[in-house]
């Protein structure tokens, strides 16, 4: 197989691997209020780099499942929208990162246990 | 900054409306951030080449506002496999086949302009695909956004059979080559018979002239079907090979009919009609008889091989029990 076929091939699995992930990381970060700038850079900051695009959509959608709460306060002379985590929000996370560290447990041992044949 | 009033206003044209000023506040609010950032960064005011490189980076407007769409898709992955299939038997193995062994012929044959006949078929088949692609598409649209409850209730005792492989079939299996062979035969016949039949046809060679007798218009029907029973039996070849029993009852029908015409026909003669108004009379009773002996020859022969190829068939659909 070519190497720019590979190469794509991997990006195209890394971004599907990413995507339920980020969830977890926005909805993890918002525990504390956010603007979306602020947000994003945290995220950065932590090694989660999030597409601009990527996160307000994504910010919009988790509110409107009822998952983050916003509101518009002025900040700096500058009106900026807030997000935080809902009680639902907080449940929801509770329950995917528990699912997170199974699937996490479930895949370090099939990564370094042994292969059956 | 009069640049980023400009993306923000493209931006908003693909948006929602009761969802603009929202998201063009968010979105403008992190575009100054980030210019801000940037400026500090450099330590002086952003140019406009500046600005153009950041919105350059956020994105085409459009792609930026569809972000915030919901995502929708005209036929979905569910019911995609359907709608592809139903697309290719609809143009592919009924329209296209249609087009080019019917309607096409035909108009061909019966057209002054062949050529032009023929330029206004493969336009009408065009037409016709894409008015069936745009229905079908419509049809299944609607079945996405509105799924009926029993659309994906299935039993899997109704799930069809395995085809049986190559191998088990043997060498019974009549090739598809065949059966497009079969198809094509039937219909030129049909077509044929029935430009025969509408235009009836006379012979005329040195004087004397040479018609089917008026008998053969009350066969009409009937020969007609056999005709497209032949069709239909090469059609099952060509499209479902493995169909053995559906083909050789097809076969044995069509032939345990031909045989019955014939055997009328051959009670009915005479079949043709030798008219020659320059020779004596006894000349042309002469050619009468023997014309007719010849189509009676003719008619012996063809039942003898129709009987024949009704027993193969009949043979063979024993041993496929």
């Amino acid at each position: 197989m070519q190497q720019t076929v590979l190469t794509n091939l991997f990006e195209n699995l890394r971004l599907e691997l990413r995507r339920g992930c980020l969830i977890l990381a926005v909805l993890a970060q918002l525990r504390e209020e956010h603007y979306g700038y602020a947000l994003r850079k945290a995220l950065a900051d932590r090694g989660m780099a999030i597409d601009e695009n990527t996160l307000y959509p994504l910010l919009r959608r988790l509110e409107s499942q009822g998952l983050l709460v916003s509101e518009w306060r002025e900040e700096e002379k500058r009106n900026k929208r807030f997000y935080r985590l809902s009680g639902d929000g907080q449940q929801i996370l509770d329950r995917l990162l528990e699912e997170w560290h199974s699937i996490n447990a479930s895949l370090t041992r099939i990564v370094e246990g042994p292969v059956m044949a | 900054m009069e640049l980023l009033s400009r993306y923000l206003h493209a931006v908003r044209f693909w948006l929602p409306k009761p969802q603009q000023e929202d998201i063009i506040a968010e979105l403008g609010e992190d575009l100054r951030s980030q210019v801000e950032e940037r400026e500090a960064a450099i330590g002086r005011p952003l140019d406009e080449d500046g600005v153009a490189a950041i919105l350059r980076q956020r994105g085409h407007p459009m792609l930026v506002a569809g972000g915030y769409l919901p995502q929708r898709s005209l036929i979905g992955p569910a019911v995609f496999p359907a709608y592809r299939f139903v697309l290719r038997l609809v143009i592919g193995w009924i329209l296209t086949p249609v087009f080019v062994l019917v309607v096409g012929p035909a108009t061909v044959l019966t057209s002054r302009n062949p050529s032009a006949a023929l330029i206004w078929t493969a336009w009408t088949l065009v037409m016709a695909a894409v008015f069936a692609f745009g229905v079908i598409t419509l049809v299944f649209a609607i079945l996405e956004r509105y799924p009926f409850e029993t659309t994906f209730q299935w039993n899997p005792r109704r799930l069809p059979r395995v085809p049986p492989a190559k191998a088990a079939i043997g060498p019974r299996r009549v090739s598809r080559f065949t059966g497009i062979a079969e198809v094509l035969a039937g219909i030129c016949a049909s077509l044929i018979w029935i430009d025969i039949a509408r235009f009836p046809m006379s012979l005329e060679v040195h004087g004397v002239d040479i018609a089917a007798a008026p008998i053969w218009h009350s066969f009409f029907w009937p020969i007609l079907l056999v005709t497209l029973a032949r069709a239909a039996a090469g059609l099952i070849t060509w499209l479902r090979p493995w169909w053995i029993r559906a083909r050789l009852w097809t076969i044995l029908a069509a032939d345990a009919v031909t045989l019955v015409l014939i055997g009328a026909l051959a009670s009915m003669g005479p079949w043709v009609l030798v008219a020659a108004p320059g020779l004596p009379a006894a000349g042309v009773a002469s050619a009468n008889h023997w014309a007719n002996v010849g189509v009676g020859i003719c008619l012996s022969v063809a039942w003898i091989v129709t009987l024949v190829n009704a027993v193969r068939a009949a043979r063979r659909l024993v041993k496929t029990r």
